[in-house]
């Protein structure tokens, strides 16, 4: 791999996405790309989200109560499941279907705005192409993968519970309680910076990603494919990262 | 108006245009030929500065854009408009929408007034009926007339630049086009056309450029082109034996 052509890609990418959030705070306001990106990302990925929530949920319901039940604490469940979702799973399950479909969405739709010279448009026209096309999608990002996690959260408690109640034949009652006291400031605050973090670099790095497609239909496979590796990288990264500062300032003992 | 002096631009290392110099006068109405490659549509993209040559000048009107930030562009790319192969439409607007796009941005129309304006450019270019169909609801013709419509919405340019303005279009479509460009030239505004296809540019053209190597081989009128013993020309203007008819004018 060459140094400079790489430090050239983190430069451009820095500039891109610093712009890029920049543009939440100065006019002009692209409210109508905003709300459209918004419906894409959120209420379009709302079913997708669910349902990979509630199946995961599930899952990690029924290994756990495997385990538990050798060690006979599958009271339990409620506990571990809850902040094994909240803190961890949740998050990362949601950022990584975000990826999938929006950041996917987001480098090919770009890309392809490349290749058919309508960025360039936008630049003659005197129109910002990263205030008009990253900003929205940052915003877009910023606002609904928070808002999808805690759904995805609550929808694979639901599920976790499903198991719990009817497979493991626990109390649903016990269930419930030991859910909600793992709800507590650490817990949840642990679970809902992570998104924002996520949202971020999903939306930057899939709009670089796009704005680097050249070529043709090619091009257009490559930076797609691009985006969703690297976010996925990025995600996986930066979730340790978190995971690390996040245990220290609770003050968690590791 | 337009001045090349000694330009040099390549992509990653691979040169396209190699100290290429010309100058281009107000209103002139010029096609520049060359083969696929040979940095026709580069030309365009300099001039309106999107990207930046690697050696040498461009001057507008007699100011250098070499150096310009993106912001000062800006006033260098409103005294042009153009319009790129297959218009370069948003994919996710309709007509009317794409066409209203620069009104919406930089004036203060009222939604009638916008309306108003897109119908009279729409019949400027004879597709006021596709008004509210979608870019992928349209022919190959029908996008560039469209982007030539958007391109006229906010100011009126000293300048049209035409990217391959009828490649991949059928002859009836290209005379159309050719036709519309044409009859935007009688406003007062000159025009630069790319193109490889010599048929359509005796047809809106008075001055031709060829390029080859990246850099001007040809610069004359339509007889001195036509009679140009170049190997290259002589291998576009042979394509005119094919065509049963050249009308427009020479």
């Amino acid at each position: 791999m060459q140094i400079r052509p790489l430090i050239s890609s983190l430069q451009d990418f820095y500039l891109l996405s610093y712009h890029g959030f920049l543009g939440i705070f100065r006019r002009p306001f692209y409210w109508k790309d905003t709300l459209e990106q918004m419906d894409y990302a959120g209420a379009g990925s709302f079913f997708i989200m669910a349902l990979v929530s509630l199946f995961v949920g599930m899952a990690l319901s029924l290994q756990l109560a495997a385990e538990l039940a050798v060690l006979g604490l599958k009271m339990y469940i409620g506990k571990v499941v809850g902040i094994t979702i909240i803190r961890e799973v949740g998050p990362v399950v949601a950022a990584l279907v975000f990826t999938g479909r929006v950041g996917a969405g987001m480098a090919s739709e770009i890309g392809s705005m490349m290749i058919g010279n309508q960025v360039d448009s936008l630049r003659v026209f005197g129109v910002d192409p990263i205030k008009k096309l990253v900003t929205p999608r940052l915003v877009a990002s910023l606002v609904m993968l928070p808002a999808l996690t805690i759904m995805g959260d609550a929808i694979s408690l639901i599920g976790a519970w499903y198991i719990a109640a009817f497979v493991s034949n626990q109390s649903s009652y016990v269930y419930w309680s030991t859910v909600r006291g793992v709800l507590d400031f650490q817990n949840v605050f642990s679970g809902a910076v992570k998104p924002f973090m996520f949202g971020y670099l999903i939306a930057s790095i899939s709009c670089y990603m796009g704005f680097t497609t050249r070529g043709g239909s090619t091009g257009l496979r490559t930076s797609t494919t691009n985006a969703v590796v690297m976010s996925i990288i990025m995600i996986i990264i930066s979730d340790f990262v978190l995971t690390r500062i996040l245990l220290y300032v609770l003050g968690y003992k590791t | 108006m337009i001045v090349f002096d000694r330009v040099t631009f390549g992509y990653n290392a691979k040169p396209i245009l190699n100290e290429l110099s010309f100058q281009v006068d107000p209103g002139e109405k010029i096609a520049i030929l060359g083969g696929s490659g040979e940095g026709k549509t580069t030309i365009l993209k300099l001039i309106v500065g999107l990207i930046r040559p690697d050696s040498g000048r461009i001057l507008i009107e007699g100011e250098d854009i070499t150096h310009k930030t993106e912001e000062e562009l800006n006033d260098v790319r409103r005294k042009f408009s153009i319009v790129f192969q297959a218009g370069a439409l948003f994919d996710s607007l309709t007509v009317k929408e794409n066409v209203a796009f620069c009104l919406r941005e930089y004036t203060k129309m009222t939604e009638d007034e916008i309306d108003a304006k897109v119908r009279e450019l729409l019949r400027l270019v004879d597709l006021e009926p596709a008004i509210h169909l979608m870019p992928a609801e349209l022919s190959g013709g029908m996008h560039r007339r469209v982007a030539i419509a958007r391109s006229l919405a906010v100011h009126k340019p000293i300048m049209m630049l035409y990217d391959e303005a009828t490649a991949g279009l059928d002859p009836v479509n290209s005379d159309n086009i050719c036709n519309l460009i044409v009859e935007l030239s009688s406003f007062g505004m000159g025009h630069m056309m790319v193109t490889h296809k010599v048929v359509d540019a005796l047809k809106v053209a008075d001055r031709f450029l060829f390029l080859e190597g990246g850099t001007v081989v040809f610069d004359g009128g339509a007889d001195e082109l036509l009679a140009s013993s170049h190997p290259h020309i002589r291998t576009f203007v042979d394509e005119l034996r094919y065509q049963p008819k050249v009308s427009g004018k020479r």
